[in-house]
């Protein structure tokens, strides 16, 4: 469903790659989870899936089309279809559960009808249904600095429910939470993956998250894939090999 | 002086030159307060207050507010547009960049007197043209400060905007404005307080409002009429004040 074809990620005025040669490929149904110490080109790598990065040389390919060659409005629809959280949330402050969640919506909907806020009464059902899914037990008028932050990502994951997505993509979602939060949160998602039967890929610090939960790891090192396989194989040499310093 | 850097000495220095130098340009001497019986004598003349003419001159601040409120509002509405425009974060690309903060220092190089002073040779004196002035100078002001709010704000949101596939400005719009609104706000209420001082100005050059009666009390020697007009004025500050920061902590 989503192939990497020898990308590379190159920042400008960097000297190394942040993303080296990745060649990968991933189908509907898997629970993918990323490992790799901090600058490993995890975030990059996750960031290339919907084009918020732009690559260097090689493809990614969405079914068969390439993103570097869709059009402004493929590439809308490719993120619409793509439900992606973050680390830090990224919710938008002094808006409430509610309104935060429809923003999910915005690719979905024309400029006028986002700007002036016109979406119909099934909208807001779906929102207040995406709360429900995601278990959060606060008012859905609450503004959303006021909520912890285990809340703060459900409110994230209902968000990207909204957006109907194909492709959940996660960028270090737990890394802000307590183990406890962080054991749920990934519960929830895992939940989440099976019933809309998605292609789940997301970055995380913890390998006993990613063992428990993961239907396939990955690792990156220096910007380069060093480990694909399954959670059993992941053992402790390869953990030495990806964490241990080189430098 | 382990606080202290040598290079802090010169920056000292430099700033005891600047010092000097401006208080022989300005004729800076305190001893001129010697005289200083002479102001509360002058002041003496202010009192007591005429509040004969208190109806008019209340109708005149409430067009002192209503110049200086129209020059801030719509200052605001039209700067904030060009701030996203001027802000290196959402701007479309360099060249709107460049060209939209060279507007927006143009028109804040001008002084809203300057602005007045040609629009009173199209427009004719009154109130009009001391609205479209403060109108220019506020959007060349208010454009370069909400850009900066704009630049400083939090890009995670915009990330995630762009992420669930809305448009670039939207995205923006949604993700950055709640972050700076309350500041907007500030910088609005602060810039209304500035302009019915400004809109005093130009009651001068023939602005209306409560400005162009003090000048002409002060020129025809009514004191006890100029008492009343600055009572009036300073009422008028304060309560633009208070009520900006009352709506500022509301919305926050």
């Amino acid at each position: 469903m989503i192939e990497f074809k020898s990308v590379s990620v190159t920042y400008p005025g960097a000297k190394e790659p942040a993303l080296a040669d990745v060649n990968i490929t991933f189908q509907k149904g898997e629970f993918v989870c990323v490992l790799g110490r901090s600058g490993a080109g995890k975030s990059t790598f996750i960031r290339c899936i919907n084009g918020l990065q732009p690559v260097s040389e090689g493809y990614v390919k969405w079914e068969d089309k390439t993103l570097s060659e869709m059009t402004h409005k493929e590439t809308l629809e490719v993120r619409r279809k793509t439900g992606m959280i973050f680390q830090h949330f990224n919710l938008i402050p002094r808006m409430s559960v509610v309104q935060n969640i429809l923003t999910g919506l915005f690719g979905y909907k024309k400029s006028y009808e986002n700007l002036l806020g016109l979406f119909k009464s099934s909208d807001r059902l779906q929102a207040l249904e995406a709360i429900d899914q995601v278990e959060l037990t606060v008012e859905p008028t609450r503004r959303v600095e006021k909520l912890s932050g285990g809340q703060k990502q459900r409110v994230a994951i209902a968000r990207a429910l909204v957006q109907n997505p194909k492709v959940f993509l996660g960028d270090e979602p737990v890394a802000s939470l307590d183990p406890g939060t962080a054991d749920r949160i990934f519960q929830l998602l895992k939940k989440t993956h099976v019933k809309r039967n998605l292609v789940s890929i997301i970055n995380v610090h913890d390998v006993i998250l990613a063992k428990k939960f993961a239907t396939r790891i990955i690792a990156l090192k220096d910007g380069k894939l060093v480990f694909d396989g399954t959670p059993e194989e992941f053992d402790d040499k390869v953990y030495a090999d990806i964490y241990n310093h080189s430098s | 002086m382990v606080w202290f850097k040598r290079s802090q000495f010169l920056i000292l220095l430099c700033l005891t030159i600047l010092v000097i130098g401006s208080m022989k340009l300005t004729e800076f001497d305190l001893s001129k307060f010697r005289d200083f019986q002479n102001m509360g004598d002058f002041l003496s003349k202010w009192f007591p207050m005429n509040t004969e003419s208190l109806p008019f001159l209340f109708q005149e601040s409430l067009l002192t507010i209503a110049i200086a409120f129209l020059g801030s509002l719509f200052g605001l509405i039209i700067a904030l547009p060009l701030s996203f425009m001027a802000a290196r974060n959402t701007s479309k690309n360099r060249f709107v960049f460049s060209v939209t903060r060279f507007l927006l220092s143009f028109l804040r190089s001008v002084p809203e007197f300057v602005f007045g002073l040609i629009l009173l040779t199209t427009l004719g004196p009154g109130p009009f043209p001391a609205v479209i002035a403060i109108i220019f100078h506020n959007i060349g002001v208010l454009g370069k400060l909400i850009s900066e709010l704009i630049e400083s704000a939090d890009k995670g949101p915009m990330e995630a905007m762009l992420a669930v596939g809305a448009k670039k400005w939207i995205g923006n719009l949604f993700a950055v404005l709640p972050q700076i609104w309350p500041n907007v706000l500030s910088q609005f209420f602060y810039r209304f307080e500035v302009a019915i001082r400004t809109s005093l100005i130009l009651g001068l050059i023939g602005g209306g409002g409560i400005g162009q009666q003090l000048f002409i009390h002060f020129k025809t020697f009514q004191y006890q009429l100029v008492s009343v007009d600055v009572l009036l004025i300073m009422i008028m500050v304060i309560m633009v004040d208070y009520i900006g920061s009352k709506i500022r902590e509301k919305v926050i």
